[in-house]
């Protein structure tokens, strides 16, 4: 699965920056003793042994290096597996450097400590067990190193030279026990802790792919849902417009005498094919912006004239109820703005507060200039809308008035739209004193 | 008088939409030939030489985007106003028609007097 390929390549990619880590730690160290080894040629003190292991580690962390940096796909056993037998090696320095740093008194052996903690980190799941090995490798070189000792196959170093031969049997014998003791411990410790770490990650990963896969269903679910409402509503376009042309073929008298009863209730079914058709209208677009495929085409645009558009077109419908309209609509107020999409946010607008407002009552329509935002209003003096009700002014098919004819879709389109052009809407209305709906879009480079 | 009547084509595969059409044109003193598929339409178009031609976008067997780019590109038809109508609003569309020379597009739904409108516009 692409999603567990791609939580692996992370993790290799995780275990590789450590490991880069590792050999600038080797350099920093190897760097640090040249100095010394300096320092002991200085003084006529042959380096020997301490010469031999500064080339050894800078030797393997050399290799180390040119495979890290050649471009090698590699799964994540096979990183591992490299990242395991330079752990080795770095576990065969530290014993050579117990050996010559006075043996058996050497502090030096916390080292294996520090390498098994560091092969715990960077190492999940299964590969935590890398612990058990670096303890067992530890264990294993420093029995050895005793053990050569206890035999004379190597030299004794340091101040145990001085012990005699049950005292140093003892010695060794509980320093064997202690430390392989501890690296155990420790190992299993620090496995413990990876583990939980290891835990907490796995389980993450579970719910992430759960929820991926759940996107993946919303998404598909989603993508059904508008070419389902893009498929009815044009399904749906041709039959309402032979009942509309039949209706309205009626009523003109096309096809026969029409008295003035039946006409007014020819004109009413006319109408409301009229309104149906604007509701699908509505649905499709909703589906559109909400799928984000509405194209805008943003030209240079006057905001100031599509608003005095909009009123023109929605003057009848004003007219109707005595409704004056008041405007205030300076010089041309530019921005970059699809003026289709822009229009149909005023007429909407316009529509709703038309619709709210009582007869002989009045709007007002503002635009105005508003630094890099060009700013427009649109207000009534209706009902108003109750402070309870302000945050869903905006959702789809919310309607607070039963009695209003519309689909709810209207403001959501608003919305929709101004969003498209990086704006804001939103809404200004005390229950009872009217309502105030605000756009505001950026010019844009509209000014160029 | 009757030689004075603008002869109109209508392509329309739904045959209620088709007489729809065929009964308000008539009533407004145009004379009305018809065709139900693409291919129909684009031999009338060629044989009756109507003043006009109003056509659906999705016919069958050719579609109406294909007759109005055979029409639009025939030296002897090209001048032949076409209006589109259809049940598809995606703005790709009237775009399409436009390129493919369409002089008006109306979407279904249509407002029979915004169709009278234009019919009048187009035909000088």
């Amino acid at each position: 699965m692409d999603y567990r390929e791609n939580e692996n390549r992370l993790l290799i990619d995780d275990i590789k920056e450590k490991c880069l880590w590792g050999i600038r730690v080797r350099y920093l160290i190897v760097g640090l003793a040249l100095p010394l080894i300096v320092f002991s040629l200085v003084n006529k003190n042959p380096p020997g042994i301490y010469l031999g292991l500064v080339l050894f580690v800078g030797g393997y962390n050399a290799l180390a290096h040119v495979l890290h940096s050649i471009k090698m796909k590699l799964d994540l056993w096979q990183v591992v597996v490299f990242r395991s037998v330079f752990q080795v090696f770095d576990v065969a320095a530290t014993t050579l450097l117990i050996y010559i740093t006075g043996w058996l008194e050497s502090p030096y052996w916390f080292l294996y400590l520090v390498l098994i903690i560091l092969s715990g980190f960077g190492m999940f799941s299964y590969y935590s067990l890398s612990v058990f090995l670096i303890a067992s490798v530890s264990a294993l070189f420093y029995l050895g190193l005793l053990w050569s000792a206890y035999t004379g196959f190597l030299p004794v170093y340091g101040p145990s030279f001085t012990l005699s031969p049950e005292e140093l049997l003892r010695s060794i014998f509980n320093k064997a026990i202690f430390t392989t003791v501890s690296f155990f411990l420790f190992a299993g410790t620090i496995y413990y802790f990876s583990k939980l770490l290891s835990q907490h990650r796995e389980e993450l990963y579970k719910k992430n792919e759960q929820l991926l896969g759940a996107l993946e269903e919303l998404k598909d679910i989603d993508l059904l849902k508008d070419e389902f409402i893009s498929t009815a509503s044009h399904e749906l376009r041709t039959p309402l417009s032979i009942v509309r042309e039949n209706v309205s073929l009626i009523e003109d008298g096309v096809v026969g005498e029409v008295d003035a009863k039946q006409k007014k209730l020819l004109s009413v079914s006319r109408e409301n094919i009229d309104r149906l058709a604007g509701i699908l209208d509505n649905l499709l677009d909703i589906s559109k912006i909400e799928s984000r495929s509405l194209e805008l085409n943003c030209q240079p645009t006057d905001i100031s004239s599509i608003a005095k558009r909009a009123i023109e077109l929605m003057a009848d419908k004003a007219n109707y109820k005595k409704i004056s309209i008041e405007e205030r609509l300076p010089e041309p107020l530019i921005a970059r703005a699809d003026a289709d999409q822009i229009l149909r946010v005023f007429i909407n607008l316009i529509d709703n507060a038309v619709k709210y407002t009582q007869r002989e009552g009045k709007i007002g329509v503002e635009v105005e200039d508003a630094g890099a935002r060009i700013k427009a209003s649109v207000r009534d003096n209706g009902p108003g809308i109750a402070e309870a009700n302000l945050p869903r002014v905006f959702g789809r098919f919310v309607r607070f008035d039963i009695e209003t004819k519309g689909s709810g879709l209207g403001l959501s389109i608003c919305k929709g739209i101004i969003e498209m052009h990086h704006g804001k809407i939103w809404v200004e209305s005390k229950s009872g004193q009217g309502s105030k709906f605000t756009f505001a879009i950026p010019k844009g480079e509209a000014n160029d | 008088m009757t030689e004075l009547k603008r002869r109109i084509l209508v392509i329309e595969d739904e045959k209620e939409m088709l007489e729809a059409v065929r009964l308000r044109l008539e009533a407004n003193s145009y004379e009305v030939i018809s065709a139900s598929d693409g291919a129909e339409g684009l031999s009338q178009a060629r044989s009756e030489k109507p003043d006009l031609i109003v056509m659906d976008i999705m016919l069958p067997k050719m579609d109406g985007f294909t007759v109005c780019r055979m029409l639009k590109f025939d030296e002897n038809y090209k001048n032949t106003p076409i209006i589109m109508l259809t049940a598809r609003t995606q703005e790709m569309d009237v775009a399409r028609g436009k390129e493919m020379g369409a002089d008006a597009y109306l979407t279904k739904p249509f407002k029979s007097e915004e169709l009278l409108a234009k019919i009048k516009e187009l035909i000088k």
